[in-house]
């Protein structure tokens, strides 16, 4: 028997992957938006974001700073990897494009190996504090933090994409390529500026929750397959659709796990996956 | 003449939107057997829409569209190629994956005749390569009909836009089709070429196959059409012989204006 | 050089023939290498004939891998079933299961596709892990036999290499035959443009679905090749990871060859052997090499064999 503190315990533990693939599903979205490209290595800005943190603090650093410094290392990665190898052959077709970002999720993955080897590492929380006790369960102060970076982050990007010019055009440039280069941006400026963003966005979700996991080299295969998950529900182009599907996904998951089988709920996830692709490729939330 | 059972196929309101944008309204006419019926119009007139409609690429949201009495209405474009219609592209659709070549392409017509299945493939070559061999004659035979058989081995994509659309006129013969649908065929083409399509168009006619052509090039159309549809907006302005159309005022003020030079029958 | 021209073939079939006797010189450590290199061969020609030919990008191949070695692994250990037999059900068990996805998972196209695979992969395994009654789970399926047909047992690897390679040559020879006739042709149709393909009376759903069968019906047959020379299977073999390398495999040698896997899978399985004191750059490598051949070889190391191969007739034929 499960009683109500379990339910509640569950709901956060949802709440925090949820929120983790929220993000990585509006960092696939960005991209997918811009350049029509879903990046299979998304996973690996994530873990990259969260391993170089750990190591700036390790190394001395405050909290603040590793922060900034590692999101802008994962940034100034994503756009070289946009620049360096997807540019090169984005008129080689769609199934050429895939493997390539593939072949970056290796590379990257096969990196992260060689620089922070195989054992996993943890960070600490960004604030000290004990947990606190909600009606029965514990809530982990930094479940607060990965709460609100995630709300932060969907401000900024609201903001981005509807308050200022450069996002307006990145808009454009997603619905109307002519449209786009008549606002003053190229679709390759945009599409790097989209991968600068995804990248920045991923590892923020990897560092959020790395003081909860233990991250190693390739701890970010899942995380961006169930990022994939949440876009595929709520629809590819819709970043609202994604997040309600994120934090969906992480709940079911959640309570999957708590209340029916450990064993078995990544089998329900894929099956749950597969079907929506089948019946209903939009997306639940996508139109047409 | 007249009879509605000489109609080999056969539209009726057929209706479909885009987003909000009447594509065809309404649309209903009748081509009979053995003819070659021109569908002409501006561009945007939702030409190539009817076309993918009534060869089942796309269905539409109402209307009837019946082929030698099958109500062809969401069949898959395969069934209906199956049903013996067969067509052309206005952007040239070529298969070029691996190397294609021409003949190739042309023989991809054969694939209901062949009907490869991975058993035979594998299991029963003698009897594949006897069909093959005979798909390969006819395939050979049908690029000497439109000119290009040195061209055979040759890639699609290295021919003039104009040859490209001959070979996709040889693929859709290919099929034995009993009609065709041309979408702008002539395009590309120049004054001389235009002149040897026609006679192409007359022998194809000759076999026994019906024709609808969308075309832009009016010196053809009244040349080689035994009536014409006119659409304008995605709705039918006129329909009836190429000198009805020619003097029709609505018409010319639709579309002709422009054009007016051309059309005229040619003694 | 006439007769080397259309001779070619002759070459490699020797070196498979002699290999074991020669280079190998009867080591069990490099027959065996060959020996994965040719179920890697047979996993990725059906790959090829799905994503180079057919155009349909798969990102789960190990799927199907997995069902053959494990229907082998289970029916010959648990059940007492003739390796043959087991075989043969797996790969049937195997078609009925590529048979009832084909239709409804190879109606999505790219990034849908290529997710519908992988978590088609991932139920796949993580079914072999929570099964444990059934697959051992994480810990592995133990004490399955060698491979026997006919009473002959073939737990001799010089034997067991003749044995898969007679099969590797068995199913690039089937793969030739489908590629080379209107079957293949057709396929390419569907890979350049499917809509257009259709016009032409193609059923595209149910060709893409007849070529997924057969390749999954090949990684089958791979699979229980896998099952009885390993004696012993563990899910680690048949993730994403697994599907992935394939598909490098593939790419590498070249894509839409038939004979390119061969090259690619070769490579792809030599590499670790002679890295095996730095293993740690492996996955840093696969993908090295895959942005390479993306970016500098479409047609991957075929594709340059077969460029110095033409320049060398065509300077002998003048």
């Amino acid at each position: 028997m499960t009683d109500f503190s379990h339910i509640v315990q569950f709901f956060f533990s949802g709440l925090t992957s949820g929120s983790m693939y929220a993000l990585i599903a509006v960092s696939l979205v960005i991209v997918y938006k811009v350049s029509l490209l879903i990046c299979f290595a998304q996973g690996e800005f994530f873990v990259i974001g969260a391993l170089a943190m750990v190591t700036l603090v390790s190394k001395g650093l405050p909290m603040p700073l590793a922060f900034v410094l590692s999101i802008l290392i994962s940034t100034v990665l994503g756009a070289l990897v946009q620049r360096m190898l997807i540019k090169p052959i984005q008129n080689a077709g769609i199934g050429n494009l895939i493997v390539m970002t593939i072949a970056i999720s290796l590379t990257l993955r096969g990196a992260a190996l060689l620089v922070w080897g195989k054992e996993s590492h943890i960070l600490k929380p960004f604030s000290s504090g004990a947990p606190i006790p909600v009606l029965g369960a514990t809530l982990q102060p930094q479940v607060l933090w990965i709460i609100s970076i995630t709300i932060v982050v969907l401000i900024m990007i609201w903001i981005f994409f509807e308050k200022t010019k450069l996002g307006i055009a990145m808009r454009a440039c997603a619905e109307n390529r002519l449209g786009a280069s008549l606002m003053g941006i190229s679709t390759d400026k945009a599409a790097l500026l989209a991968w600068a963003w995804g990248s920045g966005i991923g590892a923020l979700a990897g560092m959020a929750v790395a003081p909860l996991l233990f991250m190693q080299y390739g701890s970010g295969v899942m995380p961006m397959v169930k990022g994939f998950i949440a876009v595929s529900i709520g629809g590819l182009s819709s970043i609202v659709g994604s997040v309600v599907a994120g934090l969906l996904l992480g709940t079911v998951e959640a309570y999957t796990i708590g209340l029916i089988s450990s064993k078995f709920s990544d089998t329900i996830v894929f099956s749950l996956l597969m079907v929506v692709l089948i019946f209903k490729p939009s997306g639940l939330f996508g139109k047409g | 003449m007249t009879d509605k059972r000489d109609a080999i196929l056969s539209v009726k309101n057929v209706t479909k939107t885009f987003e909000g944008i009447r594509a065809l309204e309404d649309v209903s006419f009748d081509v009979k057997s053995g003819h070659i019926k021109a569908l002409i119009g501006p561009n945007g007139a939702g030409k190539t829409t009817l076309l993918n409609a009534i060869n089942g690429i796309m269905s539409p949201d109402s209307g009837h569209i019946h082929f030698l009495g099958h109500d062809v209405v969401g069949h898959s474009a395969d069934r209906v190629a199956g049903l013996g219609l067969s067509r052309t592209f206005q952007l040239i659709r070529m298969f070029t994956i691996n190397n294609a070549t021409v003949l190739d392409n042309v023989l991809l017509g054969a694939h209901m005749q062949l009907k490869p299945t991975l058993f035979e493939s594998i299991f029963s070559r003698g009897k594949v390569n006897k069909a093959e061999r005979k798909a390969c004659d006819r395939a050979m035979e049908l690029l000497r009909f439109v000119g290009l058989e040195k061209a055979a081995d040759a890639a699609p994509g290295s021919l003039p836009f104009g040859n490209q659309r001959l070979v996709e006129l040889a693929r859709s013969l290919m099929t034995n089709p009993k009609m065709l649908l041309l979408d702008e065929p002539a395009s590309g083409l120049n004054d001389t070429e235009v002149e040897s399509f026609t006679e192409l168009l007359r022998s194809i006619r000759e076999k026994g196959i019906t024709i609808l052509l969308v075309e832009h090039n009016m010196k053809l159309v009244m040349n080689i059409a035994d009536d014409i549809v006119v659409l304008d907006f995605g709705k039918k302005l006129a329909e009836g012989t190429p000198q009805a159309i020619c003097a029709n005022p609505q018409v010319i003020e639709a579309y002709l204006g422009t054009t007016q030079t051309e059309c005229r029958l040619e003694p | 050089m006439k007769l080397l021209k259309q001779f070619w073939w002759i070459l490699p079939l020797a070196f498979i023939a002699f290999y074991p006797v020669t280079l190998a010189g009867g080591s069990p450590y490099w027959s065996g290498l060959l020996i994965f290199v040719g179920i890697y061969v047979i996993l990725t020609v059906g790959l090829d004939l799905l994503m180079g030919y057919t155009g349909q990008i798969s990102v789960g191949h190990a799927a199907y891998f997995a069902i053959g070695a494990y229907a082998s692994g289970i029916l010959t250990a648990k059940y007492g079933f003739s390796p043959l037999g087991a075989m043969v059900i797996g790969m049937v068990l195997t078609g009925i299961v590529a048979w009832a996805l084909g239709r409804p998972v190879l109606a999505l196209k790219e990034y849908y596709l290529a997710m519908a695979t992988l978590a088609f992969n991932e139920i796949v395994v993580t079914l072999i892990i929570g099964l444990e009654w059934l697959t051992g789970g994480a810990s592995g399926l133990r004490d399955i036999p060698s491979f026997s047909i006919f009473g002959l047992v073939l737990s001799n690897h010089v034997h067991y290499y003749y044995f898969v390679w007679a099969i590797v040559i068995i199913v690039i020879a089937c793969s030739l035959a489908v590629v080379r006739s209107p079957f293949g042709r057709t396929l390419v149709a569907i890979h350049s443009d499917e809509v257009a393909a259709r016009a032409f009376g193609v059923d595209t759903a149910k060709y893409k679905t007849r070529i997924f069968v057969l390749a999954s019906v090949f990684a089958s047959m791979a699979g229980s090749l896998f099952t009885h020379y390993m004696g012993f299977l563990a899910p680690d073999d048949f993730g994403v990871l697994t599907s992935i390398n394939i598909l490098v495999m593939l790419f590498l040698g070249g894509i839409g060859t038939i004979f390119g896997p061969i090259l690619g899978a070769f490579f792809m399985k030599l590499l670790p052997e002679l890295t095996y004191q730095i293993h740690d750059y492996e996955l840093l490598l696969s993908g090295l090499i895959l942005i390479i051949v993306l970016v500098f070889m479409p047609k991957g190391l075929f594709g340059i064999f077969t460029a110095i191969w033409e320049k060398m007739f065509a300077k002998a034929d003048k």
